[in-house]
């Protein structure tokens, strides 16, 4: 078949893809285009141009400080879910025993089961303790929906590796986190990398948890964005966007160039 | 990305007695590695879930107490009152249209990805992939943005241009389904792809060999063999866009609410715990039965394909 097998309908097929891709791309340019805009409002089309409204928004403390707690909590999840994810996914490759399903299915659950209905749970559990630390909630609960995708990757990075050498490490004597940390972490670092990057960027995208564990002092980067929408009106608003929009692409080339975007998100 | 595929098992022994045959070492390895996470997931998880299905079966005094006994006086409330039975239906209805959409969308998209020029597949493949890393709110800022009401919305600026128009689409069902289809497509197209990659290529070669039109070969054997990873897309696109927030909130406004902002405001707004609580455990079931609907339709019509998915 011609054109690598998608037949006769190959050009109508192109064409019809072509669109949807631009249905994809195009609404994101927006933010982008507006955020030029010499005007007191967001209008389109936009007029003139400036850069006024980048400097008035890197000067704004309503969107540095949540930009920079979201960075922090970004990280705790991050460094949480690597802590648990990591032992989970070894314990996962490396045994099999009764139940392994059960606990893979319990730890890959977040992904499935509605985040907004975790986040009423984890509200309802935190109200209860008392626990009244909004960035230690905060964490708790972004580190158990970012858990997920370290045993992912992890595990298949595991998966890539000969177990004969820890077993040799281990006859010859090395204690198990000796093992561990000389033989198997140096192998299995990219999956550890791209692990840490998505747990990083699920927490910092993260709305769902946020919406019920943030308070005024704790309030992190979407819900300050969501909170602006409705009263920004200048293109200041545009300006956060395109910058938001600028790291993801940052990210997408981060994880394109460390291990193929699509290796990355395990597809 | 969300598609919580079975981890193969890899280099493990197998069953209790491979391990204990190990000596209890090596059983202890395992308990060691997996008992943080099982606790931790235990103790943030799974009771809090349950606690919070037990709370939607009691309700609330004046003081803020619980009823000493349980009662399903929430959920009749919410299946009798009719401003929440319409909640309840506009969820059920968009989150079928954002469904359908997607399906449409997301056949040609995964078809060129997987067939396509291998350049093509690659560069699409970074763009359906791309704007999952940027956050939801950006992505819906940008459809604000488009559907205006309005002179200064970009879509309605556009129709005037051509002498048609306005029309107002922000702050209706439609605006969260357009939106819902756009944040949640990549959701579709990953297993969908997936799938389509798997079908041998002979098997339709054969057919069209055998003298079926593309078109017959593409409804009678691609379609049908493409079935569970459309299947998978259909289930995530619908349980994420049913329990979405951000997207009707910031565009189905006050005038076409969601469960996602109906369960937000009875909680953060009015307190009522119980009765929030109940929306949260309704949105759970349907969300858990749509999924074992999927499940149990792909393994009845494949079993082969589902016994080796696991």
């Amino acid at each position: 078949m011609s054109e690598g097998g998608l037949g006769k309908g190959a050009l109508l097929l192109y064409s019809i893809t072509g669109v949807i891709t631009l249905f994809l791309l195009v609404p994101l340019l927006f933010p982008i285009v507006l955020s030029f805009s010499d005007t007191p409002f967001v209008v389109f089309p936009p007029q003139g141009f400036t850069l006024q409204w980048y400097a008035k928004v890197l000067n704004e403390p309503d969107f540095t400080t949540p930009f920079l707690f979201s960075v922090q909590l970004g990280l705790l999840a991050a460094a949480g879910a690597l802590l648990i994810g990591t032992p989970t996914a070894m314990g996962l490759v490396r045994y099999n025993f009764p139940g392994r399903g059960l606990i893979q299915g319990l730890v890959l659950s977040p992904l499935v089961f509605p985040m907004l209905v975790t986040g009423i749970a984890l509200l309802r559990l935190f109200t209860s303790l008392h626990s009244n630390s909004s960035l230690t909630n905060l964490a708790i609960g972004h580190t158990l929906v970012t858990v997920p995708y370290v045993v992912r990757t992890v595990s298949a990075s595991l998966l890539l590796i000969d177990p004969g050498i820890e077993d040799a490490a281990r006859t010859l004597g090395a204690t198990r986190a000796m093992t561990f940390w000389r033989i198997t972490r140096p192998q299995i670092v990219p999956g550890l990398f791209a692990g840490g990057i998505f747990a990083f960027v699920t927490s910092f995208d993260n709305y769902a948890i946020s919406m019920w564990l943030a308070d005024a002092e704790n309030f992190p980067m979407p819900m300050a964005m969501f909170a602006l929408i409705s009263r920004m009106f200048d293109p200041g608003i545009a300006a956060i966007a395109s910058l938001m929009i600028l790291m993801s692409i940052v990210i997408v080339v981060v994880l394109e160039w460390l291990t193929g975007l699509q290796r990355a998100m395990s597809v | 990305m969300a598609v919580a595929e079975t981890l193969p098992a890899g280099t493990a022994r197998g069953g209790w007695r491979g391990l204990l045959s190990f000596g209890d070492s090596r059983a202890l390895g395992a308990v060691l590695l997996l008992a943080p996470a099982v606790l931790f997931f235990l103790v943030v998880f799974v009771v809090p879930v349950g606690l919070m299905i037990r709370y939607s079966f009691y309700q609330q005094t004046q003081t803020g107490d619980l009823t000493a006994s349980a009662t399903l006086a929430n959920y009749v409330r919410l299946a009798s009152v009719d401003l929440y039975r319409t909640v309840v239906m506009t969820t059920v209805r968009v989150s079928l249209w954002t469904t359908a959409i997607a399906m449409l969308l997301a056949y040609p998209l995964a078809l060129v990805m997987v067939r396509g020029h291998r350049m093509v597949g690659r560069a699409l493949t970074v763009i359906v992939l791309a704007p999952l890393l940027i956050n939801v709110v950006v992505r819906t800022y940008a459809w604000r943005v488009i559907l205006a009401n309005g002179e200064n919305g970009v879509l309605n600026w556009t129709l005037a241009h051509f002498g048609l128009g306005p029309v107002q689409l922000l702050y209706t069902e439609w605006a969260i389904i357009i939106g819902s289809v756009h944040v949640f497509l990549p959701m579709m197209v990953l297993p969908l792809s997936a799938a389509l990659g798997k079908i041998n290529p002979a098997v339709e070669e054969a057919a069209a060999t055998l003298g079926a039109s593309s078109f017959a070969v593409f409804r009678r054997v691609t379609l049908p063999l493409s079935m569970p990873g459309l299947a998978v897309g259909a289930t995530l696109v619908f349980s994420l866009t049913a329990s979405s927030f951000v997207t009707p909130a910031l565009l189905g406004g006050n005038f076409a609410k969601m469960l996602g902002t109906l369960v937000e405001e009875q909680i953060l707004v009015v307190f009522d715990w119980p009765f929030g609580a109940a929306i949260a455990t309704l949105l759970t079931v349907l969300v858990m039965v749509v999924n074992l609907a999927s499940i149990w339709l792909v393994e009845r019509r494949f079993p082969s394909r589902a016994a080796e998915a696991n």
